[in-house]
């Protein structure tokens, strides 16, 4: 079936690179990233503005190949029998780890050494501007009293799961619907079928500045620096806190001179001036995680998502 | 007796049966909304079931209409006379677009549909000539040129990989 | 006014001619290859788009789409291989006519149309994006199952002589269209562990298999000579007398496929589907339909250009992609910086007005691009049948595999052949089998998503009026032609049942 992935709608501008950086000795000539994502698709779009900034900063030339099919399980396969020689990544997102989980295939995250990660997406629950509510209260009163009405993008997801968490934090029994993609979501947040809708802020950037939308809460740790007066769903309250990570993971067995480089040339690229102005006007949050602490991140991610699938029975 | 709309229900039904196996082994969970992943399914199956009884039915009340005007044995003799070479005939086809499979990986995509294009022709009457090569070797270039060249389609290197193909 | 005008002064821009002519020929190209769908071709488009003007890149991108959404018809009319999943209902009539040695009329037709459906589009585009953007905005979730229960209305006509096959051919399409993760809870249904079936079932795939490995595979099985009726290898336009016939039908072309464009996920499929639903309803020679009628063609062609058009409305209105071919364009806005959106207008209203004058020029740049493309295309299906058939196979195995580069898929579609085969054997139509197939999951989607909003209260589908009308719409058809049916078996003298 034709499903609409969730086209994530991503960043801004683009800008050649003039940056010069010192050309360093990295062991292959070319770096080849695989997502999951169709051209033109969220991660797609991540990546291509990536490759573009980072080829001076790590020494090779970096290019992009869509693997899709198979919601990533393809890209793993690709990437779990490729040589770990540093030639080939996959652009992960949570998505992989779901994948791996819901579906079972022959080659899971586990099969893969998660890189370092770039950037955490943050999660923000949005309403129609012309709805009654005014915060993250006055919508888990609504479903109190009745019965909630609240949108997730996709079937078994993040925004689904941060959703589910937050029902059981407010203790109250909203419907959870979920959607084909974020458009899909959002116009029924706008026709006032849903009370609120969960999402990250790029895909919704238009309407907010048009004003139709407004935002409730953020599912953040620590409240967004583009929008300071926005709580997050923590201080409102409700312990639940969402990280949609950005990041790189390749074969396992990777070499360290590999790794050292690509720690050293990530957080480069991301104080780089001309990248900066790109990624924060598409609202994305830089937040270099090195190496060692990515696989821990990776694998207690992957153990939290497992640990509430098997909850509400959808995997053995 | 046997006719194609008797066949066609028994087909039917065979297959709501197996889907509706199938349907009742699927999981279900928490986040499940009432119907759950088998709710529709189920549906699906056993209106295929009642479909295909009604087909079967309406195959018995017709063969018995037309038993009356002729044999009935003469009827089904007509309605699937050569029908078991024309099956044979159409898997040989078939055959051939298996084995294209089984060796695109290993010869390459030119070499493997070169081949194909010219046993297509081959088991589809045309004679074997010089023209029979040129276009199979024609048609394999043409599009190579289309879906590897302009498209950009990884296509299966196989053996000539060493050539850089 | 100003908006045109403005629009207009982009027409002496030449990177913008260029960027729209190139589009529209790369695009016809994409979409008559079966397997490379307009997504695909535009998406190979999109790594020469960073380096261009944004105005040029948008209408590049747009214009492919425009050709590829034509370009499907080609195959649908000449090998009866749908290119693309919105041209399926143009093999019914185009693939007859082409067999009664009319190809380059039907080609002429399907071009014609083609051009009448992408001006009404871009017309309906420019001037009714805000009232059509708020048709989009009011369809909930009970009114796109709605919407599917109206499409799958179609069957009755497309079932043929027996109602109960039609209805169990639909039930098969619906049940391949299961296959995947479940809509709601995301678990996974029939995928018997293959990764491959994970994303579900591109209706491409079976469509191909159904239609043109059926036919091959049919052919193959008779043996026979070779005795069919050539075209001559030269487009045909309607005359005067023919063009004043297809109006009605270009009208419902148009006025469906206008509305199907505007409601994301939709799409041209269901569109086109129903456009030659309602053509054969309304004509005055509703007997030629499946023979080879001219309206048979005129009416699904111009629906599915007319979605090209209005499909944007949703996109630069709301920044939502209806479709995947929508979603590509999206991406390409996104590489230059441009949100579509509510501020879209404000912000780059240049770009908009470019890509209007670039749709403009792509739809005349279209038909010019046929005219010297389609006489080469109905010479080489002139060819002798072994060598056309043997080449139809080689096409289609390789369109198939370079959907994902996977021989699965290429297998599948062998399945669904060998499925259509039998079915064609039994006398099942398979083409309800397309129509659950294209449908199924909107369907399913939708009923269940309505069903979680109103904790299971069936109302819900009565108590908003769009759901509402469309519903005893879709009612009123089924029982109207199953009235007809009984009517002709049990008062009416039984007819002989001719073979198809």
């Amino acid at each position: 079936m034709t499903r609409l992935p969730l086209y994530a709608a991503a960043t801004a501008a683009l800008f050649f690179s003039s940056a010069f950086a010192q050309a360093q000795e990295y062991p292959v000539d070319t770096v080849t990233l695989v997502t999951h994502s169709s051209p033109g698709g969220g991660s797609d779009v991540f990546l291509r503005e990536l490759s573009r900034h980072l080829s001076p900063y790590l020494g090779a030339n970096v290019i992009v190949e869509n693997v899709s099919g198979g919601s990533g399980a393809s890209a793993m396969a690709r990437l779990a029998t490729a040589p770990a020689d540093g030639s080939i990544f996959y652009a992960t997102t949570p998505t992989f780890i779901y994948t791996s989980l819901l579906s079972d295939p022959q080659y899971k995250y586990t099969d893969l050494e998660p890189l370092v990660n770039f950037f955490i997406d943050p999660e923000v629950i949005y309403t129609a501007a012309n709805s009654q509510f005014q915060s993250l209260e006055d919508v888990i009163q609504y479903a109190r009293d009745g019965r909630g009405q609240w949108g997730a993008a996709n079937p078994a997801s993040l925004e689904r799961q941060a959703l589910e968490q937050l029902k059981a934090a407010a203790g109250v029994n909203a419907a959870v619907v979920t959607h084909e993609g974020g458009g899909d979501l959002m116009i029924n947040v706008l026709n006032g079928t849903l009370q609120i809708g969960v999402g990250e802020v790029q895909e919704i950037q238009s309407q907010l500045e048009a004003g139709e939308l407004r935002l409730l809460a953020t599912f953040s740790g620590e409240r967004l620096d583009a929008f300071p007066d926005l709580p997050t769903v923590a201080e409102s309250g409700y312990d639940v806190v969402v990280r949609k990570f950005r990041g790189l993971a390749g074969p396992k067995g990777l070499p360290d001179d590999v790794i050292a480089a690509w720690e050293k040339a990530t957080q480069a690229v991301l104080a780089d001036e001309q990248y900066k102005a790109s990624y924060e006007a598409g609202n994305l949050r830089a937040e270099f995680i090195p190496h060692d602490e990515y696989a821990t991140f990776i694998e207690q991610f992957g153990s939290e998502t497992a640990g509430f699938l098997k909850e509400t029975g959808i995997i053995e | 007796m046997f006719t194609r709309d008797f066949v066609g229900g028994v087909a039917t039904i065979a297959i709501g049966a197996v889907y509706l196996y199938f349907s009742y082994q699927l999981r279900t969970s928490a986040l499940d909304d009432s119907m759950g992943p088998g709710g529709l399914p189920r549906i699906y199956g056993w209106l295929l079931v009642a479909l295909g009884s009604i087909l079967i039915m309406q195959a018995a009340l017709a063969s018995r209409t037309t038993a009356v005007v002729t044999a009935s044995g003469e009827e089904a003799k007509g309605e699937w006379e050569g029908q078991g070479r024309k099956v044979v005939y159409a898997f040989g086809l078939l055959a051939i677009g298996i084995a294209y499979l089984f060796i695109l990986e290993t010869f390459g995509y030119l070499i493997s549909i070169a081949l194909l294009i010219t046993t297509t022709a081959l088991y589809l009457g045309a004679g074997f000539s010089g023209r029979l090569i040129a276009i199979g070797i024609g048609g394999a270039v043409f599009l190579y040129a289309m879906f590897v060249a302009i498209l950009g389609v990884r296509m299966p290197a196989g053996i000539l990989a060493v050539l850089g193909l | 006014m100003e908006t045109i005008l403005h629009a207009a002064s982009f027409l002496l821009d030449w990177h913008i001619l260029l960027a729209a002519l190139a589009g529209v020929t790369w695009g016809i190209m994409g979409g008559a290859l079966p397997g490379i769908s307009p997504s695909i071709t535009m998406a190979l488009l999109l790594p020469f788009t960073y380096t261009m003007d944004p105005t040029a890149a948008i209408v590049l991108l747009a214009s492919t789409y425009v050709g590829a959404e034509y370009g499907g018809s080609v195959p649908a009319i000449l090998i009866r291989t749908p290119g693309t999943n919105a041209a399926a209902a143009t093999v019914i009539d185009g693939y007859e006519m082409n067999k009664q040695g009319k190809a380059g009329l039907a080609l002429g037709i399907s071009l014609y149309s083609g051009f009448i459906g992408s001006m009404f589009g871009l017309i309906m585009l420019i001037a009714l994006s805000g009232p059509l953007a708020l048709v989009a905005l009011n369809f909930t979730p009970m009114a796109y199952f709605a919407l599917g229960i109206l499409g799958l209305s179609v069957i009755a006509t497309l079932s043929g002589e027996n109602l109960v096959k039609g209805f169990i051919a639909a039930i098969l399409g619906l049940m391949i269209a299961t296959v995947g993760s479940d809509p709601v809870t995301g678990g996974t249904r029939f995928t018997f562990g293959s990764s491959e079936l994970l994303g579900g079932i591109e209706p491409v795939m079976i469509m191909v298999g159904l239609f043109a490995m059926s036919e091959l595979l049919m052919q193959a099985s008779k043996r026979g000579s070779d005795e069919r009726v050539r075209s001559r290898p030269r487009i045909q336009f309607p005359d005067f007398k023919l063009a004043k016939r297809l109006i009605p039908s270009q009208m419902i072309g148009n006025g469906i496929g206008t509305f199907e464009g505007v409601m994301p996920g939709a799409g041209g499929t269901i569109a086109s589907f129903m456009s030659y639903n309602e053509a054969r309803r309304w004509s005055r020679h509703p007997e030629e339909f499946g023979k080879g009628s001219p309206e048979g063609i005129a009416a699904p062609e111009t629906a599915n250009n007319t979605v090209a058009g209005t499909a944007l409305v949703p996109l630069l209105s709301f920044g939502i992609p209806g479709s995947n071919s929508t979603a590509i364009l999206l991406g390409g806005f996104l590489i230059h910086g441009i949100v579509p959106g509510p501020m879209l207008f404000q912000r780059s209203g240049e770009v908009v007005h470019g890509l209007y004058a670039g749709l403009f020029t792509a739809t005349i740049g279209m038909v010019i691009m046929g005219i010297l493309m389609l006489p080469v295309c109905i010479w080489l299906v002139n060819r002798p049948r072994p060598y056309l058939n043997a080449f139809i196979l080689a096409l289609i195995l390789s369109g198939i595999y370079s959907i994902h580069n996977e021989t699965f898929d290429v297998g599948l579609m062998m399945a669904a052949g060998v499925l259509g085969f039998f079915m064609r054997m039994l006398r099942f139509p398979f083409l309800p089998t397309v129509l659950g197939l294209v449908l199924g999951y909107l369907v399913e989607s939708n009923f269940r998503r309505s069903l979680v909003l109103s904790g299971d209260d069936y109302m819900i589908f009565v108590d908003d009026r769009i759901s509402l009308s469309l519903l005893v719409l879709a009612f009123l058809f089924i029982g109207g032609s199953i009235a007809k049916r009984l009517y002709d078996t049990f008062v009416r003298k039984p007819e002989t049942i001719t073979e198809s």
